[in-house]
């Protein structure tokens, strides 16, 4: 059997496991290995399972995606995203759809602490959900901002996704992570844009909230001090090369520790639950990493990158055509898959097409996050979706998928600037 | 066994506050000109025992990344039926894993690989790392005789996983 049809019947096979629910980095593994011993050998098949599995739980690099899931969970057991969504509601909660707009920068500032987009949206369902409601907000509306409020998390730095994106491609975790700084506030700007809009276009659709006098105003932004700290502490570290990007994931969950102690915000069973939380999304994801390292030999036996790239850059479509064509398998990939799933089984793939077209690896990785990004808000499957129908229960999800509308129109408003601008993201890294 | 589970979910997840504090007292004495002899090292080998760990927890819980678009859409026979064929393939690979793993550390412990700075030898580590992927296979076939035989006491832990989360 040639090792074209070997690689098309790993596909089936690999798709065929995962839609059977097997775990994704279990099923990336079994087809990788067994298509590798099918060509190679079963010997040097087995020799790679116990190599690759060590190599990776060991591999230094990869202790920046345990240790920014670390400084998430303390942030977010310590309340931070509470003291966000207070400032914020204090300062904009007055205007109309004020309330959304304040979610939306709360859900922002809590992303730069936390790299998460799963935890914002499951966070601030408990935080802003009840308010919004309170004022009157349609329920769809509601849960449709802080959907996409929560796709914040992915985009704006420290990011796994990206983090992860950076290990899978050998590119630098820190100029990633500062690529993704203008993205994420354009990001922020064109939701509470999209917000205004609506508020002004439907009267009484959209209730102001309460006007918060000076003084209550200025002590809900004292507050937010330790998340402005820790952010600053973080990427500024790795802006000013102070850090490695592991190194600023260790010392953003030590400061977040630190911080939550001090503050009296984080007790001992507060702790057991972050540190919990964390060990159990870590094992996720590396199983994951394992499983598409060792389906990677596969790929690379049976050269499918280089077949991909050949028969890509062979349509004739153009660098952009192409481009546009991996964006929409992304999207279609987005109803099925978890968006760390898609990166990882993907990205070692296309990321040999996004190279023979030329175009910055860096800015590409910023574009294929917010492309994921969309998937967890799009139907079928929309992840952040999920995370608030388990918070909010008496929401149905299409209602859900109704308010989430707007804002999936804004992101691929967002997208097509950033493709047509790559200097919006490519600015900030190229003063590192 | 409930007990026996959430001390292996609480021994990895103590190690990654090791990590954590490993890597923050690292920088902080850098600035002092301090440093940890093998802090690096260790850090790469608790954090390897720390996911084997994890995965045994993780692959017990059912709370591994997975595509539930089929499994949403179907009746509880069949999601039942879909369970017990996804945990049988993840007891047949980490089973796989886990016989591989013990060849790696055995051939450490042949090479007699030691850290850099203190010269202590690794193949403690990963033998410790592997009893976790060995952990991992006694979890995942008693996740798999409960699936089959005893379903009612996976939807309660299933249900105390949620209100954990």
């Amino acid at each position: 059997m040639s090792s074209d049809i070997v690689a098309v019947i790993g596909f089936v096979v690999l798709f065929a496991l995962m839609l059977l629910r097997v775990p994704v980095g279990m099923a990336m593994g079994l087809v990788g290995v067994a298509g590798f011993g099918y060509l190679s050998g079963s010997g040097p098949a087995l020799k790679i399972v116990g190599h690759t599995s060590m190599r990776t739980v060991t591999d230094w690099n990869f202790a920046v995606v345990p240790l920014f899931l670390l400084m998430g969970s303390f942030a977010t057991t310590s309340g931070m995203s509470r003291e966000l969504f207070r400032a914020a509601n204090a300062l904009l909660g007055h205007l109309r759809g004020g309330l959304g707009i304040a979610t939306i920068a709360a859900c922002g500032g809590f992303a730069a602490i936390c790299g998460s987009s799963v935890a914002t949206a499951a966070t601030f369902s408990r935080v802003a959900y009840p308010e919004m409601r309170r004022f009157g907000y349609p329920q769809s509306f509601a849960t449709g901002v802080i959907a996409a409020g929560g796709t914040l998390g992915v985009m704006i730095p420290p990011s796994t996704v990206l983090a992860v994106y950076g290990l899978i491609t050998e590119q630098d975790i820190g100029k990633l992570f500062v690529a993704g700084i203008v993205p994420g506030l354009i990001a922020v700007l064109m939701y509470m844009a999209t917000i205004a809009l609506i508020g002004q276009a439907f009267q009484g659709y959209l209730p102001a909230g309460e006007r918060t006098p000076w003084g209550e105003r200025l002590s809900a932004m004292r507050d937010i001090w330790a998340t402005l700290l820790l952010f600053l502490f973080v990427i500024g570290g790795i802006y000013g090369g102070l850090f490695t990007a592991t190194e600023a994931a260790g010392m953003g969950a030590g400061g977040a520790f630190l911080l939550g102690i001090a503050r009296r915000r984080l007790s001992g069973k507060d702790i057991r639950r972050s540190l919990l939380e964390a060990t159990r999304t870590t094992a996720a994801v590396f199983t994951v990493l394992i499983g598409a390292i060792l389906f990677g030999y596969f790929l690379t036996i049976t050269q499918t990158p280089q077949k991909v790239t050949e028969f890509l850059t062979g349509l004739g479509l153009g660098r952009y055509g192409v481009l546009a064509l991996i964006m929409v398998m992304y999207l279609v990939l987005g109803c099925l898959m978890d968006a760390l799933a898609m990166i990882i089984l993907t990205v070692p793939i296309i990321f040999p097409v996004i190279k023979e077209l030329g175009f910055d690896p860096i800015w590409f990785g910023v574009i294929i996050v917010m492309t994921v990004e969309l998937g967890l808000i799009h139907p079928p499957v929309g992840m952040n979706i999920f995370v608030i129908k388990s918070v909010v229960e008496d929401v149905k999800i299409s209602t859900i998928f109704y308010g989430v509308l707007p804002f999936i129109i804004t992101d691929l408003l967002r997208l097509v600037l950033l493709i047509s601008f790559p200097i919006l993201a490519l600015w900030l890294p190229s003063k590192m | 066994m409930d007990r026996f589970i959430d001390n292996i979910e609480r021994l990895a997840a103590l190690f990654i506050g090791i990590v954590a504090a490993d890597v923050f007292i690292t920088v902080v004495l850098r600035a002092f000109g301090i440093s940890i002899p093998d802090s690096y090292n260790l850090g790469q080998n608790l954090l390897g025992i720390l996911i084997f760990w994890g995965i045994a927890a993780t692959s017990y819980r059912g709370t591994h990344i997975t595509v539930d678009l089929v499994w949403a859409n179907v009746g509880p026979r069949w999601q039942r039926a879909i369970d017990v064929f996804a945990t049988l393939v993840l007891l047949f690979v980490v089973v796989v894993q886990t016989y591989t793993l013990f060849d790696k550390t055995l051939s450490t412990y042949a090479s007699n690989l030691q850290t850099v700075e203190l010269r202590l030898p690794v193949w403690p580590f990963f033998a410790v790392a592997w009893l976790g992927d060995v952990s991992a296979v006694m979890l995942i076939a008693v996740r798999t005789y409960r699936l089959v035989f005893r379903p009612e006491l996976m939807a309660k832990q299933a249900q105390a996983v949620k209100v954990v989360e």
